[in-house]
């Protein structure tokens, strides 16, 4: 359960987020769409700690981030790049992480498999293709098993067998009761893979349901994203 | 944040010391300093050479190149803490280990385990280089003042790389971090000597100085070693707490 | 020259640039003003014996502001130390407006030759005007032969910064070498008490283009002509490396 409550964030003078409030659900993929610069990476750096919020919360399963007992198991997250260093193997960037969180060595051979890496893990991650480093990311958002996955642009640089194998794997981790929330602003991939969807525009959350109450009487999600986010949507929401 | 149980560190402490051991650059910079290192001894060890017999000192001219050695482990604390900042690795730092106070501490920890016997090892090759070549030459000295004085170039080492890792994590870019280091260590420094000898023996490389290098008769005012330990573990610690408050303050 | 303008435009939007400059204009000029300082006495009695080195030591020493610049010009490229970035080095992208690497390394050199004179000039205008207001009257005469020499030193310098750190790709080794090379516990000052032959490495030569009138070795054009020749072959070295490297690796 991710729950963003009330969120504002400035940069600056700058305001990113204008009080946001949301929920990913146990059960379901939530979608979080927007256009570039609408606060997406934002929201998610804040919930992951990496950024503090000026004021409102983001907690996970009730808790702030950084008050997680084991965070890697609880929350596993990918976002933007490979997210380890480029002299590194991916082997051994994964290995310092299971270190950390107390997980076996071999965990990391399994999510090495999961996400088709094996046979790239001990190459240096700076050699690493775009996809490569996206399936890094995401052996690392796996690595402890976690019940919430949060994750940012998944499909961004993968190739279609790659798209398949997110969709489906997303799928399968919803229906066994766990959390997943993605951020992408690619609407007609997102449209075949979850079930809520928050649309955020300005720092600003301009619809939030499930992805019916999303499309309402539009012809399909595409159709509802630009009616909400272009700059002369009517006041729909 | 509660205090963290003891399996915690063992875990947070192991994952640091495999970040640095799988980093290339840690082991190139050991290696280039190690070599480089024993080129610079053989080169004092050969101007020591030219001068009288039976009037050099085997410890003073094998520690000679202790005041370039630093550079190395300079390099070595601002990697530690600047390669976080490299293809985002940062985040996923944050997101396994969010106690950054901690964590940032840890990494230091990290750090003077590997530094302690690399320093220790370097500083003794160079002087044990100088003992082959000059052993019938130069006066004798006793085996305590040698442990002392490497005990001290290692803790001198290991407390400057310390420092300039809580520098790196304080700019977290190498290159100002290291213009500013180097800068200091091996212009400034030297320069204002002359300027300010009253204030100038407490400043962290000088105040280094003393941990290892056998007090001379003519410098009045001197610190003991002990003195020198103190004082430069101050700095180091001032520099840690003022880079752990940042740390846990800013956006990654 | 659209290369070149490239260049110069991509060096001044680097946000260390600034730090060059700042070290470049301000360094030498507190280094002749502190050494003058020390020796005012010595010089108002006339018993100075380095009344010649006076306010030329803080060109001598003050060339970190052009070793970074030389250093940064070619590290920027490869750099990719972001918080976001997911390991984009701009080197890909200058290789595809400027296909030609032997164009793209020249232009990259012109740029850094430019700013590395230009630099050298504020440099002794602010070393010249400290001198001046230390020691007033005192002030020894400087001679515009030596001052050409000066220039000639650092943009030298600022070259071989640039040649080695295309052989390196990386700036960590380069600052190091350099820094403290130009410091007054140069390895350079180090090697020329073993062999005379260190009397002809880079720095030492290039200095004696405007320093040691007491302790000469070479005369100050040799000099000059010894440093140029390093540069010469650094660069053609970093041109064959630059050349046949793939980017990638």
């Amino acid at each position: 359960m991710l729950e963003i409550n009330n969120l504002v964030k400035y940069r600056g003078t700058q305001e990113i987020l204008s009080g946001i409030s949301f929920k990913a659900r146990p059960g379901r993929v939530t979608g979080f769409l927007g256009p570039n610069g609408a606060g997406k990476s934002s929201t998610l750096r804040i919930l992951l700690g990496l950024d503090r919020a000026t004021s409102g919360s983001a907690l996970v399963n009730g808790m702030p981030f950084a008050e997680l007992h084991n965070p890697l198991v609880t929350i596993g997250a990918a976002l933007d790049g490979s997210g380890a260093h480029r002299r590194r193997t991916g082997r051994a960037h994964l290995r310092w992480m299971a270190r950390a969180a107390g997980l076996s060595s071999s965990r990391v051979e399994e999510v090495l498999e999961i996400v088709g890496l094996t046979k790239a893990a001990d190459k240096r991650v700076g050699n690493y293709s775009l996809g490569m480093g996206k399936r890094l990311g995401m052996a690392a958002a796996l690595l402890g098993d976690p019940q919430i996955l949060v994750l940012d642009e998944p499909v961004n640089g993968l190739d279609p067998e790659g798209i398949r194998f997110i969709r489906t794997f997303l799928r399968e981790r919803a229906e066994s009761g766990n959390t997943v929330l993605l951020s992408s602003h690619l609407i007609g991939e997102l449209a075949e893979t979850v079930d809520d969807v928050v649309i955020i525009k300005h720092g600003k959350i301009v619809a939030d349901g499930t992805l019916e109450e999303v499309i309402g009487n539009h012809s399909n999600l595409e159709e509802a994203f630009f009616a909400r986010t272009s700059a002369h949507a009517g006041d729909a929401v | 944040m509660s205090v963290p149980s003891s399996k915690k560190i063992t875990l947070i402490l192991g994952a640091e010391l495999d970040k640095l051991v799988t980093l290339p650059w840690t082991w190139l910079t050991l290696i280039g300093t190690f070599i480089i290192n024993l080129l610079l001894a053989a080169a004092f060890t050969s101007v020591g050479l030219q001068g009288a017999a039976g009037t050099q000192s085997i410890l003073n001219i094998g520690l000679a190149s202790m005041g370039y050695l630093q550079a190395g482990f300079l390099i070595l604390g601002i990697l530690a803490a600047c390669s976080e900042y490299t293809g985002g690795q940062i985040r996923t730092t944050l997101t396994t280990i969010p106690w950054r106070g901690f964590q940032l501490s840890m990494k230091l920890l990290a750090l003077a385990v590997i530094t302690i016997p690399a320093a220790f090892i370097i500083a003794a090759s160079g002087v044990l280089y100088t003992f082959i070549r000059m052993r019938d030459t130069a006066v004798g000295f006793e085996i305590n003042t040698m442990i002392e004085a490497l005990a001290g170039a290692t803790g001198y080492l290991t407390l400057t790389a310390l420092l300039s890792a809580a520098m790196g994590a304080l700019l977290r870019r190498t290159t100002p971090a290291l213009v500013i280091l180097l800068g200091y260590y091996f212009v400034v420094s030297p320069l204002t000597k002359d300027f300010l000898p009253g204030l100038k023996k407490y400043f962290p490389d000088t105040v280094g100085n003393y941990m290892y290098m056998p007090p001379s008769p003519d410098e009045i005012n001197v610190l003991t070693p002990l003195q020198g330990t103190g004082i430069l573990m101050l700095w180091t610690l001032i520099f840690i707490i003022v880079a752990i408050v940042f740390y846990r303050r800013r956006d990654a | 020259m659209r290369a070149f303008n490239a260049e110069l435009s991509k060096l001044f939007s680097l946000p260390g640039i600034w730090l060059a400059f700042f070290i470049g204009a301000i360094a030498p000029a507190v280094i002749a003003a502190l050494d003058s300082m020390a020796q005012k006495e010595e010089i108002i009695a006339g018993v100075s014996t380095r009344l010649s080195e006076v306010g030329y030591i803080g060109l001598a020493l003050g060339v970190q502001g052009v070793i970074i610049l030389g250093v940064l010009a070619v590290s920027s490229e490869y750099l990719t130390e972001s918080s976001e970035s997911g390991g984009g080095q701009q080197i890909t992208t200058s290789l595809t407006v400027v296909s030609s690497r032997l164009h793209l390394l020249l232009a990259k050199a012109g740029a850094v030759t430019v700013i590395s004179i230009l630099l050298c000039i504020v440099a002794i205008m602010t070393t010249v005007s400290a001198t001046h207001l230390v020691l007033g009257e005192y002030t020894p005469a400087f001679e515009g032969s030596k001052l050409l020499g000066a220039v000639w030193y650092w943009t030298f310098t600022a070259l071989l910064a640039f040649g080695i750190t295309v052989l390196t790709k990386n700036g960590i080794i380069p600052l190091a070498v350099l820094i403290i090379n130009t410091s007054v516990v140069s390895f350079s000052f180090l090697l020329s008490k073993v062999t005379k032959l260190a009397l002809y490495l880079p720095d030492r030569a290039g200095t004696e283009m405007f320093m040691f009138t007491s302790d000469r070795f070479l005369s100050p054009f040799t000099g000059g002509l010894v440093m140029f020749a390093w540069v010469v072959v650094l660069f053609i070295a970093a041109a064959i490396v630059f050349h046949r490297r793939d980017v990638a690796s």
